[in-house]
């Protein structure tokens, strides 16, 4: 669906994206995130044809962005983080001046304006004027508007900012319904708690570098590496470590005074197997489960270890210096 | 072909708000103050003179139209000045660029919109205006000239304004920009003119006359000055007279020149100079689209990419 390939964008010179590659498949829901300035937006609005790349390819379905604008336009549906009314407009009006630059005809618009206007929740708002509505309302109002011309993608820039929580938790089912219509779906976001609920496939960006993306468990695995063990222990923490260090398939992380956290690579059979040895060895195990690692947590993990080097490359200039 | 969507849509947001008909309002009470001030000067003047009152009389059209485009003159650029600056700064340009409104089709459309503002104002003003003709016993024809003319006058300030929209990211360093181009078109176009006064001045000075250049090329430059176009046509209108009879001096023609002479004489300077201002209005057109395509560098090098790995 779609696709980039080496994107740069240059400010001068500074690089706001460097060497973007990526691919979105048919009907993922994929969450940008990344710090502020990270090149989320630029991304974003390279990839809407709003802005020049300064080198790469993007291209959506097939089809080029930069070669082609016309075709690219049917494909794209964007919904930016504000929302700019027009005075004494109503929804009905607005959902009709978008369908028409659409060069759709009005019995057209108007079917598909009710029908999204349905999806939305704001049905009853038609002839209600734009600028009275809640910035919840407008924030759905204009997903409605950005799915109009049936786009093939949707790109929404931090959709949720500035909603209160009601109004987050509607754009959220919103879009879960969206992607369970197929629609394809690239959401950038602060908000990692509600990305990690929604999408299936996430990118992080930091300073214009993607520094990781895939699928979101292919992620975690690869940042988290191998899966790992917390082990709670009331007696024979000794015995409990050397067993585990007999298995060639663990590493003891830490032990601690009721606990043991391994990593490890073995099936769910090795493990029961490996503890059901402890407990033969008077091993006193109360429970065991997985730690499984968060968005938040891979979030910080990896934009963390990029300032951690860059940190680490400006005290070594400043050493050398 | 149907109506343009921002037309449509400016045209619905604007006549639903009351600053129209408060601006319909200030545009009369202005032409009715002018009106009313010019009919009393009138009544003076003819005191003294033998003359018909009513004969008089015909000297409001002038000073009404005159009246009427100096107003369309600094309203029409102020309003599309704020027109594309407008949209980013209330943060819908974006959204607007994303559809399939091509950037002519998003400039058309709000010139377009100042043009029928504009125009509604015209025709808003017509019963003060007709009063001339009927008071004044001048031809119906020259109504219908004098709407031609702001029609032209509001074209070329709506493309001004356009231009300078797509150049600022405020309206109201557009609006400033905008005055900045009128000065070119009123004074830069004049300039040459009166280098050549000068020049003309010192050669007769100088006793050497038969030396003397024609001016002809000189005044070439102010075939695209509004206020000469103005002029001339109130000349045409008023007194039946071109004003090419007063600028050049008719010796020393070459061939090309006296050709050029007889093209520009009568109503030549008015046709010549309606056709560079419509062109001139539609390249400050393309400018602006040009200028507000986000992709348009991206364009050229992406199909001449195309084009290479073909031909490869």
């Amino acid at each position: 669906m779609l696709q980039i390939n080496h994107l740069y964008k240059n400010y001068g010179k500074f690089r706001a994206v460097n060497d973007l590659s990526l691919h979105i498949p048919k009907g993922d829901l994929f969450g940008f995130v990344g710090p502020n300035g990270a090149g989320k937006t630029t991304t974003i609005r390279m990839v809407c044809g709003l802005m020049l790349p300064s080198a790469g390819e993007i291209v959506i379905n097939g089809v080029n962005v930069s070669s082609h604008q016309k075709e690219i336009k049917k494909q794209i549906g964007y919904v930016p983080d504000f929302f700019g009314v027009y005075d004494n407009l109503k929804v009905r009006e607005y959902m009709d001046f978008y369908g028409s630059m659409y060069r759709m005809n009005s019995r057209e618009i108007a079917k598909i304006s009710d029908d999204l206007l349905e999806l939305v929740n704001l049905s009853d708002k038609k002839e209600v004027f734009v600028d009275t509505l809640s910035r919840g309302m407008k924030q759905r109002l204009c997903v409605a508007r950005a799915l109009i011309h049936n786009p093939a993608l949707l790109v929404l820039d931090e959709p949720n900012s500035g909603l209160d929580p009601r109004a987050r938790v509607e754009m959220k089912e919103l879009l879960l319904n969206l992607k369970g219509m197929g629609k394809t779906i690239v959401i950038s976001s602060h908000i990692l708690s509600e990305l990690s609920e929604m999408c299936n496939s996430i990118g992080i960006m930091d300073h214009g570098n993607l520094v990781a993306a895939g699928h979101m468990e292919d992620v975690m695995e690869g940042v988290f590496g191998s899966n790992q063990l917390i082990i709670t222990l009331e007696e024979g923490h000794e015995t409990a470590v050397r067993i585990a260090n007999e298995h060639t398939k663990v590493k003891v992380d830490s032990v601690g005074e009721h606990e043991m956290k391994l990593s490890h690579n073995m099936t769910k059979q090795e493990i029961a197997k490996m503890i059901g040895v402890m407990i033969e060895h008077d091993v006193v195990v109360t429970g065991f489960h997985k730690q499984e690692g968060n968005l938040e947590t891979l979030f910080m993990r990896v934009t963390g270890s990029t300032e951690a080097q860059e940190g680490g490359k400006e005290h070594g200039a400043e050493s050398n210096s | 072909m149907g109506l343009n969507p921002i037309v449509k849509k400016d045209v619905k947001v604007q006549s639903r708000s009351m600053k129209i008909c408060w601006g319909v309002f200030a545009y009369e009470l202005i032409l009715a103050l002018v009106f009313f001030l010019s009919v009393v000067i009138i009544q003076q003047e003819s005191r003294y003179s033998v003359g018909n009152i009513y004969s008089a009389m015909v000297w409001l059209y002038p000073i009404l139209a005159v009246t009427q485009l100096v107003i369309l003159g600094v309203v029409v650029p102020v309003r599309t000045a704020s027109s594309i600056s407008g949209e980013k700064e209330r943060q819908t340009f974006d959204i607007m660029m994303t559809t399939s409104m091509t950037p002519f089709s998003v400039i058309w459309g709000k010139v377009v919109t100042a043009i029928v503002q504009s125009m509604l104002f015209v025709f808003a003003s017509m019963p003060i205006m007709a009063l001339p003709f009927i008071i004044g016993g001048m031809s119906w024809t020259y109504l219908f000239w004098f709407l031609g003319i702001a029609l032209l006058v509001s074209i070329f300030s709506a493309s001004i304004g356009i231009l300078c929209s797509s150049l600022c990211k405020k309206s109201i360093s557009a609006v400033i920009l905008s005055y900045v181009f009128y000065l070119v078109f009123f004074i830069g176009t004049i300039f040459p003119y009166f280098i050549y006064e000068i020049i003309i001045q010192s050669v007769y000075l100088s006793g050497n006359a038969a030396q003397a250049d024609n001016g002809i090329w000189w005044c070439l430059f102010l075939l695209v000055n509004p206020g000469m176009y103005i002029t001339e046509f109130f000349a045409h209108v008023m007194a039946g007279q071109s004003m090419t009879e007063y600028m050049f001096e008719l010796v020393n023609l070459t061939q090309s020149q006296r050709v050029l002479y007889e093209v520009l004489n009568g109503y030549g300077w008015l046709i010549i100079s309606t056709i560079l201002f419509l062109a001139v209005s539609f390249l400050f057109l393309f400018l602006a689209a040009r200028q507000i395509n986000p992709m348009r560098a991206h364009v050229k090098v992406a199909k001449k990419k195309h084009g290479d790995s073909q031909s490869e």
